[in-house]
C-alpha cells in the first residue's frame, strides 16, 4: 500500500487515518513537500521508505498540494514522478502483485503461462487506451501478437502500460477545477515550491527568437510539437528529431533549440546539446539533417492533419518557404 | 444546369418518394435510436440537412417519406443531445465502423469505366483519377465512378481479410458485427460492442494502422538474424500457423513466394541473383517451408531480400480500408435499407456466412418492376440482376426501372420527355 499509495485500498487506508488537513502531522508534511520536491526540483528520489502511514498519507496530501496550484506545468511533472516511482517498483514484483495492481484501473488482464516470452494476455482496448500514448515502434498494435481481442505482453512492457495508466489517474486527481482552501502552514510550503519551481523554470524561460524565425508561417505538425514542448509537452523521439532538424533548418542557433527542450521533465542539458550540434551539422559526420517527407511524418503519426498549403507541398520546409513568401506578398 | 439536368432530376426524386411510401416499414433504425444523429443529403441544391433526431422508428420512416432525400445518415456516435450544434451534443461514444470502397483499391479493372473532366480546362479522360490535369497542371476534376463487378469483387476480398482480422485477431464475434453492401462500390462493417465505443480517434487509428499493416516491422515479428551453430548467421522467423500478423507474415511470404514472378521480385528491388536463386529452387524453397520455414536456408537470399519479401508478403495480407471513416469518431454513416443516390440501389445487410456467393447487383436492387425510356449518353456494360445491358453511347433505350435508374442517377442518362 505504501508503494502504491494510488491504490483504492490506500486511499480508503489514508481515510480511515481520518486525515484533517488542519492537524496534518510534520511527518507527513514533511515527505509530502519531499514527494514534489522530487518531481519538481530534480531532488534525489528517497529509496527507502518512511514509515507506512507517514508514506501513505503523504500522497493524498501532495495531491492536494499540487492541485492548489492550479499550474498544469507542475500538475504534469508531479503526475509523472510518481508514474515513473511506481514503475520502477512495480517491474521488480512478481506477477500476483501486478495483477493486484491492475485491479484498481478495471483491466481485463490474465497471467499467461504457455506463451513464453509473454506472462499476460491484456485486452486490446486496455491496451489502446496506454499504448497509443507511448510512442516507440513496439507499441504499435500491428507489431504484437493479438490473439481473440487480448494483447500478449511480457512483463515489462505490462508494467510500463501500468505507468502509463497510474500517470493518467493521479493527472485526473490533481485536475479540480473548485479553488482549494489550504490552512496557512501548508499554503506556505506550496509557495515556497511554487517559488523554487519557478526558478527552476526561470533557466528554462524562452529567449526571444531572431526575426527571421516566423512562428506563424510553420506548418501545423511543427506549430503542434512547438507548443507542445514549451508548455513541457513529452514529444517522440521522431517527433524532438523533427522538430529540431525543422529549427536548425530555418536558422535558429543551437542554443536557443537547447533551451527550448528545459522546460520536459527527462531534459538533460549535455546530451540534448549534442544532440542538436549532431542535427545542426556541427559534429559527428558534419551532415546537416532536414526534417523527414511528410508522408514519412504520417506514417510516424506525426502529422497533424492538413491545411491548404500542406495539399501543395510535400515537405515541411517547403511549407515555410511557401508561407513565408505569402507572408511577405501580403505584406507589401 | 440544363432544362434537362432538372427534369432528370425531379424524376429520379419522384421514383425516391415512391420507395420511401411503399417500402417505409423496412426502414431498420440504428440501435438507441434516440441517441444518434441523422443528416439528409437533398435533392435541391445537394444540401446536407443535419443535426436530426428522432424518438423512434416511425419518426424517422415519416420523415424519409416527406423530405425525400437522396441520401440518408446517421452517426456511428451516441450523443446525449443528438440535435444540438456539435460542441453541445454531448459525445458518450461511437461504434467502431469500418468502410471498403473500391476507391481506396488498385483493382485489376484498373477503373477504365470512370471517367473524369477537368474542372478548368475541360478536358477529359478514362480511368485512375491522375493527381493534376495532365494538360493544365489543376488538380481539381470531375470525377464520374462506375460500380463495376470486378472492383466491387477487390472490394469483397479486402473485406473478407478485415472480417477474418476482426474476428481472429479482435476476437469480435458475429453478433457483434454486421455487415452491409453500401449500395454503390463497397462495403461497410459495423462493429457494435460496448468495449469500443469509448476507444478515441488515437486507439482507433492503431486499429487503422493495424489492418493495414502501418508500422509493421518484420523484426518485431521474430524475423531476426542468429547466431546458430559454429557461429554461422541463420535468420529465423515466424511459422505459417502464428498468430496475428507473425502468422501473416509467414503466410503473406509464403504465397507471394508461391504466385511471385520474376517481375514482381524486380519490382520489390532484388537483386539480380536473388530472384534467379529464388526462381530457380521456388519448388524446393516451398516444399522446405513445411519443415521449419523458409528462412535462412536459401543460399543467395540475404536478409535485407527477406525482409523486402516478408514486407511484401505482409502487405498482401492487409485490407485496405478507408482509414478516415474509421478514425472519425463523429462519422455520419449510411442509413440501412436506405436508397444511394449514385445508384438507385439500396445499402443492405449482407449475411456474413453467405457473404462469398452474395451478388450485391441483385441483391440491392430498390426497384423490380417496370420499364424506362431513357437517353443513354455514356454507358459501360453491366450487370444487374441476371441481365446485361450495354454498353451504350448516345442512344435511346427502354430498360428495367432500376438499370434505368442507376444510369439517371450515374448522370450517363436523362429521362426521355414524355408526348
Amino acid at each position: 500500500m505504501a508503494k502504491y499509495p494510488f491504490t483504492n485500498e490506500a486511499t480508503e487506508y489514508a481515510k480511515e487515518l481520518e486525515l484533517k488537513i488542519e492537524d496534518i502531522s510534520e511527518p507527513i508534511l514533511n515527505r509530502a513537500e519531499h514527494r514534489i520536491e522530487e518531481a519538481l526540483l530534480d531532488a534525489p528520489v528517497r529509496e527507502q521508505l518512511v514509515k507506512e502511514d507517514v508514506e501513505i498519507s503523504s500522497f493524498p496530501v501532495a495531491v492536494m498540494m499540487v492541485a492548489s496550484t492550479a499550474d498544469k506545468l507542475m500538475k504534469r511533472r508531479y503526475a509523472l514522478t510518481e508514474a515513473k516511482r511506481a514503475f520502477n517498483l512495480l517491474k521488480e514484483e512478481k506477477r500476483d502483485k501486478i495483477l493486484e495492481v491492475k485491479n484498481v484501473f478495471n483491466w481485463k488482464i490474465r497471467p499467461v503461462d504457455d506463451k513464453p516470452p509473454y506472462k499476460f494476455a491484456l485486452f486490446f482496448t486496455d491496451y489502446l487506451k496506454n499504448a497509443t500514448r507511448i510512442q516507440a515502434k513496439k507499441w504499435k498494435l500491428v507489431n504484437r501478437i493479438v490473439l481473440n481481442g487480448e494483447v500478449y505482453l511480457p512483463k515489462y512492457d505490462t508494467v510500463r502500460l501500468l505507468q502509463e495508466e497510474v500517470r493518467v489517474h493521479i493527472e485526473k486527481k490533481l485536475d479540480v477545477k473548485e479553488k482549494i482552501a489550504l490552512p496557512q502552514n501548508v499554503a506556505d510550503r506550496v509557495e515556497r515550491l511554487k517559488q523554487a519551481f519557478t526558478k527552476q523554470k526561470g533557466k528554462i524561460e524562452l529567449e526571444g527568437f531572431p526575426k527571421e524565425v516566423v512562428i506563424s508561417a510553420f506548418p501545423p505538425c511543427i506549430k503542434h510539437m512547438y507548443d507542445g514542448i514549451t508548455s513541457g509537452h513529452h514529444l517522440s523521439h521522431i517527433g524532438r528529431f523533427t522538430l529540431t532538424a525543422f529549427l536548425t533548418n530555418i536558422s535558429m542557433t543551437t542554443e536557443e533549440v537547447v533551451n527550448l527542450y528545459r522546460s520536459l521533465s527527462d531534459f538533460k542539458e549535455r546530451l540534448t546539446r549534442y544532440q542538436v550540434e549532431h542535427i545542426a551539422g556541427a559534429r559527428g559526420s558534419r551532415t546537416k539533417y532536414i526534417p523527414p517527407r511528410c508522408d514519412t511524418l504520417r506514417t510516424h503519426g506525426v502529422c497533424t492533419g492538413m491545411d491548404e498549403v500542406c495539399r501543395s507541398i510535400r515537405h515541411p520546409l517547403a511549407y515555410y518557404r511557401e508561407k513565408m513568401r505569402t507572408i511577405k506578398v501580403k505584406a507589401q | 444546369m440544363s432544362v434537362k439536368e432538372i427534369e432528370t432530376k425531379k424524376f429520379v426524386k419522384n421514383k425516391f418518394s415512391e420507395y420511401y411510401r411503399e417500402h417505409s416499414s423496412s426502414i431498420q433504425p440504428p440501435t438507441l435510436i434516440e441517441k444518434r444523429e441523422f443528416g439528409f443529403l437533398m435533392f435541391k441544391g445537394r444540401i446536407m440537412v443535419r443535426h436530426k433526431s428522432f424518438k423512434n422508428v416511425d419518426d424517422l420512416s415519416k420523415n424519409l417519406k416527406t423530405l425525400v432525400p437522396s441520401d440518408a445518415y446517421y452517426s456511428s456516435a451516441y450523443y446525449e443531445r443528438p440535435e444540438e450544434k456539435m460542441e453541445e451534443k454531448s459525445w458518450l461514444g461511437a461504434d467502431l465502423i469500418f468502410d471498403i470502397d473500391a476507391d481506396h483499391i488498385p483493382t485489376p479493372c484498373a477503373k477504365i469505366h470512370d471517367t473524369w473532366v477537368c474542372n478548368n480546362c475541360n478536358i477529359a479522360g478514362k480511368g485512375v483519377l491522375p493527381e493534376k490535369c495532365p494538360a493544365c497542371g489543376e488538380p481539381r476534376f470531375n470525377e464520374k465512378t462506375w460500380p463495376c463487378e470486378v472492383c466491387l469483387e477487390s472490394a469483397k476480398i479486402e473485406t473478407l481479410k478485415l472480417m477474418d482480422m476482426l474476428k481472429q485477431d479482435f476476437g469480435f464475434s458475429s453478433k457483434e458485427t454486421n455487415l452491409y453492401f453500401s449500395g454503390h462500390r463497397g462495403y461497410h462493417l459495423h462493429v457494435e460492442s460496448e468495449e469500443v465505443q469509448s476507444l478515441d480517434s488515437m486507439a482507433r487509428k492503431e486499429i487503422v494502422d493495424y489492418i493495414i499493416g502501418i508500422g509493421l516491422e518484420t523484426k518485431l515479428h521474430g524475423l531476426v538474424e542468429e547466431r546458430g551453430a559454429r557461429k554461422a548467421r541463420v535468420l529465423t522467423g515466424p511459422n505459417l500457423e502464428d498468430p496475428g500478423w507473425s502468422g501473416r507474415i509467414a503466410r503473406g511470404t509464403y504465397e507471394f513466394l508461391l504466385t511471385a514472378t520474376p517481375s514482381d521480385l524486380e519490382e520489390i528491388r532484388l537483386k539480380r541473383k536473388v530472384i534467379d536463386t529464388l526462381t530457380q529452387h521456388k519448388e524446393t524453397n516451398l516444399e522446405k517451408w513445411k519443415e521449419k520455414g523458409p528462412w535462412g536456408i536459401i543460399k543467395g537470399v540475404d536478409t535485407a531480400s527477406w525482409r523486402k519479401i516478408a514486407q511484401h508478403g505482409a502487405e498482401m495480407q492487409s485490407a485496405k480500408i478507408d482509414t478516415v471513416v474509421t478514425t472519425d469518431t463523429h462519422r455520419l454513416i449510411r442509413l440501412n435499407n436506405t436508397l444511394h443516390g449514385k445508384t438507385g440501389l439500396k445499402k443492405i445487410e449482407v449475411p456474413v456466412t453467405g457473404f462469398e456467393s452474395f451478388d450485391p447487383f441483385k441483391s440491392a436492387i430498390a426497384f423490380k418492376e417496370g420499364t424506362l425510356k431513357i437517353i443513354v449518353q455514356d454507358a459501360p456494360k453491366f450487370r444487374l440482376g441476371d441481365q446485361t445491358y450495354g454498353p451504350y453511347k448516345n442512344r435511346q433505350v427502354e430498360l428495367p426501372t432500376a438499370a434505368a435508374l442507376l444510369l439517371l442517377c450515374k448522370g450517363r442518362a436523362k429521362v426521355k420527355e414524355e408526348k
